[in-house]
């Protein structure tokens, strides 16, 4: 990983820039001048990173309104330049976005946890809910072994207090 | 009538999740309106509330809104994990995700942890 600037300081905001755009990308924000707007060529030239690199990261980042470009015509020759700057401003609400999203999966996730029973597989893990698990028998349909009652209680809760949170914080009744 | 504060105006706002009207909110905390206006300016210029133009039978006022502090998103975190729905590029079968669940166990332990 890379150093930090202060909006990538809040564990969050830095898992989620990394996965979106990995070290390099990271490294782009990190070496991204202050000032100024800059085209992907001379970014790589700065920062000494991959040109495909750069631009793979600003097109990323710009599908997420965290960089514009402004675009620049040469009269004489109709070449096309774009120069581009960061608006990590927009992060914020770049993340609230995606807690939208989540929020709706968690949603999802938790009426299946509350509307079935699970069995679980001693031996390898596998992890089905009654129906299927009566289908085998409840015995596990990858390895043979038998399948015992699993209690999802304790995940239930934890998921249903955490989709809680996220609907009060996103500001949801 | 006892001394309104800012404060004291701006738990009347933040108890109308849909605001509170100016004119409604100088009855509500019994203050003439010059003081009532000064209380919001200030609570404006603090950036506790937000207000906007609004018309009540014709008659200008103000719709006042508690400021709603942005989304806290270490709430996508279990530990240091970032839930895998983020930026992912699998085909979502949200109820059957494996990374899902490895994320919701990290859940139940920080809670067990707390």
């Amino acid at each position: 990983m890379v150093a930090l600037t202060p909006i990538q300081e809040q564990p969050a905001i830095a898992a989620y820039l990394h996965r979106l755009i990995g070290d390099e990308g990271l490294l782009l924000i990190e070496r991204f001048p202050d000032e100024g707007e800059f085209s992907d060529e001379d970014l790589a030239e700065r920062t000494e990173i991959n040109l495909n690199s750069v631009r793979h990261t600003l097109y990323t980042l710009y599908e997420r309104r965290l960089a514009e470009y402004r675009r620049i015509k040469n009269n004489e020759t109709g070449w096309l330049t774009y120069l581009w700057h960061l608006r990590l401003d927009n992060v914020p609400a770049a993340l609230a976005e995606e807690m939208e999203a989540v929020l709706e999966k968690l949603r999802t996730r938790e009426r299946f946890e509350e509307e079935n029973d699970f069995y679980r597989c001693g031996q390898c893990g596998l992890l089905l809910t009654f129906n299927q698990a009566m289908d085998s028998d409840f015995c596990c349909p990858d390895c043979g072994a038998p399948m015992a009652h699993f209690d999802n209680d304790m995940l239930l809760l934890a998921l249903r207090r955490r989709r809680e949170a996220i609907a009060e914080s996103l500001g949801h009744e | 009538m006892t001394v309104k504060t800012e404060d004291d105006a701006f738990e009347v706002i933040r108890s109308h999740r849909r605001g509170v009207l100016q004119s409604e909110l100088r009855k509500m905390l019994d203050v003439d309106s010059r003081k009532c206006s000064r209380l919001v300016t200030k609570l404006i210029e603090d950036g506790r509330v937000e207000r906007s133009d609004y018309r009540k039978d014709g008659v200008k006022t103000f719709l006042l809104r508690a400021s709603r502090a942005p989304a806290d998103p270490s709430l996508l975190l279990a530990g240091t994990e970032l839930i895998p729905c983020v930026v992912c590029e699998h085909e979502c079968v949200v109820e059957e995700c494996p990374l899902l669940m490895d994320w919701m166990y990290q859940l139940a332990i920080e809670e067990i942890q707390e």
